[in-house]
């Protein structure tokens, strides 16, 4: 038995550690001063000059001020859950993260959010160029028959900090070091887009960009741009870790940090506190790898994923569409189906012969095995819902270039051509449903008219490779580029020939019949006048029938009804949603 | 002593084994179609940028070369550099290592532990309702598919009652996390595994059940349960042994749809990866560690004969 005392003391002892316990448990409110930032509207006195005469005006203006303000906060709040959105891509892992070889989607997704341009496409809509960290779009002059583009950066823009470097205010020393490297051929897979572009420090905020040929704003604005060489690393960064290292640990200026990366699974990325647009309202982006489709929609339904990439068909986007707390965004920018024809071969050498099929091919049959709203028919070689130089149906329809099916004429001309009872062609198609469901609807479709393909199916990868080894008499190639130049130098100008040119590229046609239009366009610095140029280029190449635009493909992906990416989705040159620092899960 | 001198000559024996597989895997996979700097840049890169990414890869060095700096690197305990992320892949192994080895130890442990008592009873309850049961069901388990009985464990006990994780690893430092993404995979690979092992027990269990031995054992008055698992089960154990033996070579095999079904890391995932990416190094590493691993079982699996049955000898 315990004595009086001894439990007296128990009691006290036990009240002690129960208010102790009591204290460490509940938040005690305190009144505390804390500085904000705001913006204020202010009424000022200006001092102008007008008509000759220097008069005071009064003008509203906005001014950023830090103000004190007392708050009631808890004396230990609560820890607060990370707010991190979970990404599921398709990719089987990461290729790069160096953002001057990322050139799978992927790989671009992860530097877009880590890394800024000079310029940037404004979130979700590709159509519009704004600055990022340039503080105002450039004005360009031409010098000596160059052309100069002056770019004045942000201030305060800081570099993440990484293991090696501490985070350091970035200047124009970062990016001539960062557009020099895009031209390294050695450093960059996109050093091509550089060629004949010298780039200068006038002072740590202005950066001086000077090209030996003048082009219009369209072709150059993409080269400063968040997307590919556009990219601007952190040179101190990059430097203390090698291009090796810098491929697994990028350090930028973007909205998110790199945090690790798991091969095969996942890269974490932080949110960047001291992003210059504010600090983003995830905590974070967990991106990780997941090829199967069906583990990744299990992910998005069971809650464990925000979200995935989803199937380009639309039977898919309609059932997930369905479910409940789910919504399928279906955007472009849409990667463009084409079949391309070899003009250096028999019987395709024959304009009647490419002529008859594209009379004999449904476009509709063709986009009836995607569907709507995943795809959409597109009549000229450059995409006209989401690029300048692009032809409209209507357009194509006047000239007298649709090619409507009509597949009694097709075997008219086959006739004529000397072909009354067709001709067989073997090819090779990708096992991607983008490629294979293509090749088999135009083997059926050709059938009908006495055209028999046969085709061996290989592995991606491969499909790529041949084909440029010139297997293949009709290729259909699916695929996006930035501008209707790209379009058009790489797949219809004679240095793109695939094996025989100087630079061969995708020019699966051997066709080198608009290659003065697309020089004269390049260099044309009136955006009307480029444009016509273009559209002339694609008349010609539909009324040589040298390839036949067939659909474009847009971008599918499936989130959490809670997850709003903070701006709407048109047409994103990323081809994946864009986390920004706007993006934010609401429960 | 002889079972000291036996896995000497067995880990020797190995050697020309491990060269044999990683000889071929490195030429083999050098002759398919495509290549790591193609896969790397993607379509949009330039010929002069794929040329470029070839050499820096090491890829334009002579075959003979790249295969002697391979074994040279690989003696030394060095798997390389992916050709793709640079990363190295021992350390990507080790990463991922532990996902696969729990993933296959606890399918061989659903396997056995209910694999071998129900082949033990069908056997038993020979051509009852319950034996019927048994082989319809092991039949089935033996024709489906990793994959798909993957995805209906994932429909059924993620999505449906909600109760474990369908997608992920977990972490390995929190064995509660590691726990619940371990359960639905190792079900899916164990269940398979237990379907063979049922009707492998089953059958032996038949053959020696029919002893002599065994109906001395009963007519002596033996209790049921003691004739049972101490006289026949320990006879009908070294065909058993086997089956688990082959199963665990074998579902590491498994493993690679597994894990990229419920998007696991481990090495199938990684040699899905590296064979879709080309990525050569990676490729080659993931098999010299398969290899490894499946010498190891088949050792394993002869060594334990001789504890099973004394009368074993090497």
């Amino acid at each position: 038995m315990l004595s009086k005392k001894t439990t007296l003391i128990v009691i006290v002892l036990l009240a002690v550690l129960a208010l102790i316990a009591a204290q460490c448990g509940s938040a005690t409110p305190q009144t505390v001063t804390v500085v904000e930032t705001v913006t204020v509207i202010e009424t000022v006195e200006v001092v102008k000059e007008v008509e000759g005469k220097t008069v005071t005006v009064v003008e509203t203006v906005e001014v950023v001020k830090e103000v004190e303000k007392e708050v009631v906060v808890t004396a230990t709040p609560e820890p607060k859950e990370k707010v991190v959105l979970r990404y599921a891509d398709k990719a089987a892992d990461l290729g790069t993260m160096d953002p001057h070889f990322a050139a799978a989607t992927n790989d671009r997704n992860l530097a877009d959010m880590i890394f800024n341009g000079l310029l940037r496409y404004k979130p979700g809509d590709g159509s519009e160029i704004e600055p990022d960290l340039a503080e105002a779009m450039p004005e360009q002059e031409i010098v000596d028959g160059k052309q100069v583009w002056t770019f004045h950066l942000r201030r305060g823009v800081l570099c993440h900090p990484s293991d090696e470097v501490p985070a350091y205010e970035l200047t124009s020393e970062d990016v001539v070091y960062s557009l020099q490297k895009s031209a390294n051929p050695d450093r960059s897979a996109y050093a091509g887009e550089y060629d004949g572009m010298t780039v200068e420090a006038v002072d740590p905020y202005t950066v001086k960009i000077t090209l030996d040929n003048p082009i219009s704003p369209v072709l150059f604005f993409p080269k400063v741009s968040d997307y590919a060489g556009g990219f601007i690393v952190c040179k101190k960064a990059i430097e203390a870790m090698g291009d090796e290292g810098f491929k697994t640990h990028p350090v930028g200026t973007g909205p998110f940090m790199f945090e690790s990366y798991s091969a095969q699974d996942k890269v974490m990325l932080t949110a960047n506190e001291n992003y210059f647009r504010g600090r983003p309202q995830l905590d974070g982006v967990e991106y990780r790898y997941m090829p199967e489709l069906n583990s990744r929609e299990l992910g998005l339904l069971s809650g464990e994923l925000d979200v995935i990439n989803g199937a380009a068909e639309g039977v898919w986007v309609e059932r997930m569409n369905q479910k409940e707390g789910i919504r399928v965004d279906v955007y472009g920018v849409g990667e463009v189906a084409t079949i391309h024809f070899n003009t250096s071969v028999e019987p395709l050498d024959n304009k009647l012969v490419r002529q008859a099929i594209a009379y004999a091919l449904d476009r509709d049959e063709f986009l009836a095995l995607f569907g709507e709203p995943v795809a959409a028919n597109v009549y000229s070689q450059v995409p006209a819902q989401f690029l300048a130089g692009g032809l409209t149906k209507k357009e194509v329809d006047d000239l007298g270039l649709e090619y409507a099916l009509d597949r009694d004429k097709a075997k008219a001309l086959l006739a004529e051509a000397g072909y009354p009872d067709g001709f067989s062609l073997k090819m090779i198609s990708s096992e991607r449903e983008s490629y294979l469901k293509n090749y088999q609807s135009m083997q059926a479709q050709l059938a009908e008219v006495g055209i028999d393909i046969e085709i061996e199916v290989v592995d991606h990868s491969s499909m790529h490779k041949l084909i440029r080894q010139d297997v293949n008499p009709i290729v259909i190639y699916v695929a996006w580029r930035p501008n209707a130049d790209v379009y058009l130098t790489r797949f219809y100008h004679a240095d793109s020939i695939v094996v025989t040119a100087t630079k061969p590229d995708t020019n699966f046609s051997h066709y080198t019949g608009i290659d003065d239009l697309i020089e004269a366009a390049r260099i044309e610095l009136d955006a009307d006048k480029q444009v016509e140029m273009w559209k002339q280029a694609q008349i010609q190449l539909l009324d040589e029938m040298i390839s036949y635009p067939l659909q474009y493909q847009n971008q599918v992906t499936a989130r959490n009804i809670n997850v709003d990416f903070g701006h709407e989705l048109k047409s994103v040159l990323a081809l994946y949603p864009q986390i920004t620092e706007n993006t934010r899960i609401t429960k | 002593m002889l079972r000291i001198k036996y896995l000497a000559t067995r880990l020797v024996l190995a050697i020309p084994t491990f060269l044999a597989v990683l000889t071929l895997v490195f030429f083999v996979i050098r002759v398919i179609p495509g290549d790591p700097a193609t896969a790397a840049l993607g379509d949009y890169a330039s010929k002069e940028a794929v040329e470029a990414m070839r050499e820096r890869m090491g890829l334009n060095a002579p075959l003979y070369v790249q295969y002697f700096k391979f074994l040279g690197d690989l003696l030394q305990g060095d798997l390389g550099k992916s050709l793709i992320t640079g990363k190295s892949i021992n350390e990507q192994v080790k990463e991922v290592l532990p996902y696969t080895l729990e993933l296959t130890l606890s399918a061989v442990l659903v396997g056995a532990v209910i694999g071998i008592p129900t082949g033990i009873y069908t056997a038993v309850k020979r051509n009852s309702p319950a034996d019927y049961l048994g082989r319809v069901l092991s039949l089935a388990g033996l024709s489906v598919p990793a994959f798909y009985l993957g995805i209906l464990i994932m429909l059924l006990f993620a999505l449906k009652l909600d109760l474990f994780p369908a997608v992920g690893g977990g972490d390995l430092t929190d064995w509660k996390d590691n726990l619940s993404h371990l359960f639905l995979p190792s079900l899916t690979l164990g269940l398979i595994m237990t379907a063979s092992v049922t009707r492998l027990t089953r059958s032996a269990m038949l053959n020696v059940l029919q002893e002599d031995y065994v109906r001395t054992a009963r007519s002596k008055g033996l209790e049921e349960r003691v004739t049972i698992l101490r006289h026949a089960l320990r006879a009908a154990l070294v065909p058993i042994v086997s089956i688990i033996g082959i199963w665990t070579a074998n579902l590491i095999a498994d493993s690679v749809l597994t894990e990229t079904v419920f998007a696991r890391p481990g090495l199938g995932k990684m040699l899905v990866g590296a064979i879709l990416q080309r990525d050569y190094t990676a490729l080659q590493s993931v098999m010299v560690v398969y290899t490894g691993f499946i010498v190891i079982v088949n050792l394993a699996t002869d060594l334990l004969y001789s504890i099973v049955d004394p009368r074993i000898s090497h």
